[in-house]
């Protein structure tokens, strides 16, 4: 391109660009970047495109909710529908028996609706966009109507419908129960084996891999002790994770650690995630979000991967309501404030979880 | 809330789920766990009697009490226990637990109960190899529950003594394959908080999909008090309290509850709560930052206003203020409200608006815009 225009300066555009990635459920993002989906379509419009290859991501769950399994279920069928082999770790005896529920592509898009609020009526009189932002996201066209499934980067999943059948008997998974080993060599062993596969060198990228461990710090596996020998697994999966074409994702419950070791693994962490269970039937909580009977958790997000930059990434909001939409669809939405009455507003009292724009200021008008 | 736990167990497991599984926490404050424990036990035995309840009879594995005990709790609790052997076992591992009696005396008939009593009563004599006992404790129950699809309920005294004997991964690794089994339709447990590291306790709430903790009535503060108040509030706090649960719902929720407890003579009694609001709500969210109404007092207090303007819009006659002091002051002492008069003359002495008018033309308010007069 360069050499078709006239220069102006001394500078020339380096327009040898990476390749796009002939691989399919990979997209290049920017500063060379490859992302995977996550599978949950909010997820990656949060993150900037996914989570990008070869970074380690951390979920922090609550001790009362499973919602870390939701976004675990939806990565491994993202994966498995993209045709990405995939390593699969869980505590209980026989974690292959949770494939079973992994949720299944929806087909078409005309499936699901777009319409995020169902009450909303088209009037021909004023309309008031209260939380307009709310509305940002509806007017995109579906310019990926007539693609199918296979070829779509971020699949929507109905969480009511297993995966089918012929997804789950590819050779390409691997389960492995951490319950019962004394200790991680065997498990660290089988994850380089793994990773092996996916080892990174300059020719184009044949497919992709993902790591899913659930739980990993859970009170029932024997080496839940050893908290040097956790973090030092956790460091080596880290590092052939970085030298190959995978993402991995480890879930882990914050609170059965010990403080330091909490803080140590939320800091190896390239992207951090958690989960949060909202209480049942809290009338303070449904008078202050709007959509609070539809919710069943709340997401943080911590921190985002940041490769191949020094810029951080900022986020315009940093916790999301999960919700069912339909009872079938994952879906994060930002947190709206209901109207509130106003009779309860004596102190301005802010917790850190809400968006990151409100802080408590000295100076208060 | 605490018949909503009761029938929680009652109902059990789903297919494919794991067992319900209560944990009851006490401390030193309200040693009370083992009467709610107790009061959990009937309240199962009479559902799995009745026949209401999925689980066809109960394992109660009993660390800190002896099974005596339970054959006459049960006795005098209501519980029929003619054909006891039938639905509940206990297994005994609070005789003889590291099975030194055994290696003092010589080897003794494995039976520590004789023929003629209700329940059955099995020795355990090695407490510190969990994997043994969790094979008794399935062996018992399927013996409880028939060959085919029956489940039973497992009931742990203590776990606060299992912990004495095995460390906290292999408690763990218990507990889970309890839940995790499938002929095990409910479980539940006592420990005592005080007596464990914050990650025991941790590790066993994320083992349960129920904690109930048993809290004192009121909670001492660090305050100067009295010897006699301290009294009173030991009176109070040593047969009340308070029972909170926090429930873990199917739906990802949590619910939480509160009630209070009494104990009497006869058992246990659980009141709903009588004070004022139960949970103070720790709030994930930010309060509103602006507050569009008014309270009483906000409004009372604004009335009272002193406008710096001419007319004070309550209907009096305007007059012009013309920097003279002794005429408002002559006004306000013919006033009915004296503490307001007194209030507004020390306001007024504490600082002055001097304004002299340019010219006693200008007719108050008039609707003239004081800019016209520029020429832009």
């Amino acid at each position: 391109m360069a050499a078709m225009k006239t220069r102006m300066s001394s500078f020339s555009r380096n327009t040898s660009v990476a390749p796009a990635p002939q691989a399919p459920g990979l997209k290049s993002g920017p500063n060379g970047t490859i992302f995977l989906s996550s599978g949950i379509p909010d997820l990656d419009k949060i993150l900037g495109g996914g989570f990008p290859l070869g970074s380690l991501v951390m979920v922090m769950e609550d001790t009362e909710a499973p919602h870390h399994m939701l976004l675990l279920r939806n990565f491994m069928s993202q994966g498995l529908v993209h045709n990405q082999p995939l390593l699969y770790a869980s505590p209980s005896k026989d974690p292959r028996a949770f494939l079973g529920t992994l949720p299944s592509p929806v087909l078409s898009k005309d499936d699901r609706s777009h319409n995020r609020d169902p009450e909303q009526l088209q009037e021909k009189g004023l309309r008031i966009a209260w939380q307009y932002k709310k509305y940002f996201g509806e007017h995109q066209p579906n310019f990926d109507s007539h693609r199918d499934t296979k070829h779509e980067y971020c699949n929507d999943f109905d969480l009511r419908k297993p995966l089918e059948r012929h997804f789950l008997t590819a050779q390409n998974i691997c389960c492995l129960s951490i319950q019962d080993p004394p200790n991680l060599a065997a498990f660290r062993d089988c994850c380089a084996k793994f990773l092996a596969q996916f080892s990174r060198n300059n020719s184009s990228i044949s497919c992709a891999g993902r790591v899913a461990i659930q739980s990993f710090c859970a009170p029932q596996c024997e080496y839940s002790n050893m908290e040097w020998d956790m973090l030092s697994f956790i460091r080596s999966l880290k590092g052939m994770i970085r030298d190959s074409n995978a993402v991995a994702v480890i879930t882990f419950p914050p609170s059965l650690l010990s403080p330091s070791s909490s803080k140590r693994w939320q800091h190896i962490a390239d992207t951090l995630l958690s989960v949060k269970a909202i209480p049942d039937e809290d009338k303070e909580l449904a008078n202050l979000l709007t959509g609070y009977q539809d919710m069943v958790g709340l997401l943080n997000v911590h921190k985002v991967a940041n490769v191949n930059t020094q810029v951080p990434v900022i986020l315009e909001a940093t916790t999301f309501s999960i919700k069912l939409q339909k009872r079938r669809y994952l879906v994060l939405e930002c947190l709206n404030q209901a109207p509130v009455d106003g009779s309860s507003g004596s102190s301005y009292a802010s917790t850190g979880s809400c968006s990151g724009s409100t802080k408590t200021g000295t100076l208060d008008f | 809330m605490a018949e909503s736990i009761c029938r929680n167990l009652r109902d059990g497991a789903l297919e494919g789920e794991h067992a319900p599984a209560l944990s009851i926490k006490d401390s030193i404050a309200t040693p009370f766990g083992s009467d709610v424990f107790n009061y959990v036990l009937t309240k199962l035995s009479s559902n799995i009697l009745a026949g209401k309840s999925q689980s066809q009879g109960i394992v109660l594995v009993a660390f800190s009490r002896s099974p005596s005990f339970y054959v006459d709790f049960l006795k005098t609790n209501g519980i029929d226990l003619v054909s006891a052997k039938k639905w509940i076992s206990i297994l005994d591992c609070y005789t003889d637990p590291l099975g030194w009696k055994d290696s003092l005396k010589g080897p003794l008939d494995t039976k520590n109960f004789s023929l003629k009593d209700p329940i059955e009563a099995v020795l355990f004599r090695h407490v510190r190899n969990l994997d043994l006992l969790l094979s008794a404790i399935i062996e018992m129950g399927e013996a409880l529950a028939g060959q085919g699809k029956g489940r039973f309920s497992v009931s742990i005294d203590s776990v606060t003594e299992m912990f004495r004997h095995a460390s906290l991964p292999s408690v763990a690794n218990l507990l889970s394959k309890v839940r995790s089994h499938d002929r095990i339709s409910s479980t539940f447990w006592l420990l005592h908080s005080d007596l464990h590291e914050i990650r025991a306790i941790a590790a066993l709430e994320y083992l349960s999909s129920m904690v109930g903790s048993l809290e004192p009535m009121n909670l001492s503060l660090n305050g100067q008090r009295g010897d006699l108040e301290k009294l009173s509030l030991l009176e109070q706090n040593s047969r009340k309290g308070k029972f909170h649960v926090r429930f873990k719902r199917r739906n990802g929720r949590v619910r939480v509850m509160c009630e209070d407890f009494h104990i009497k003579q006869s058992g246990i009694n659980f009141t709903p709560v009588s004070s004022e609001e139960g949970i103070i709500n720790q709030g994930l969210l930010p309060k509103v930052q602006f507050n569009l109404q008014l309270s009483e007092k906000e409004r009372i207090d604004r009335a009272k206003v002193v406008l710096p303007f001419e007319h004070q819009g309550n209907g009096e006659p305007m007059h012009i203020y013309d920097g003279r002091r002794s005429l408002s002051e002559g006004k306000d002492e013919k006033a009915s409200v004296l503490t307001e008069n007194l209030q507004t003359n020390e306001d007024s002495g504490k600082g002055e608006i001097i304004y002299f008018r340019d010219s006693d033309d200008e007719m108050p308010d008039s609707d003239e815009d004081p800019d016209d007069d520029l020429d832009i």
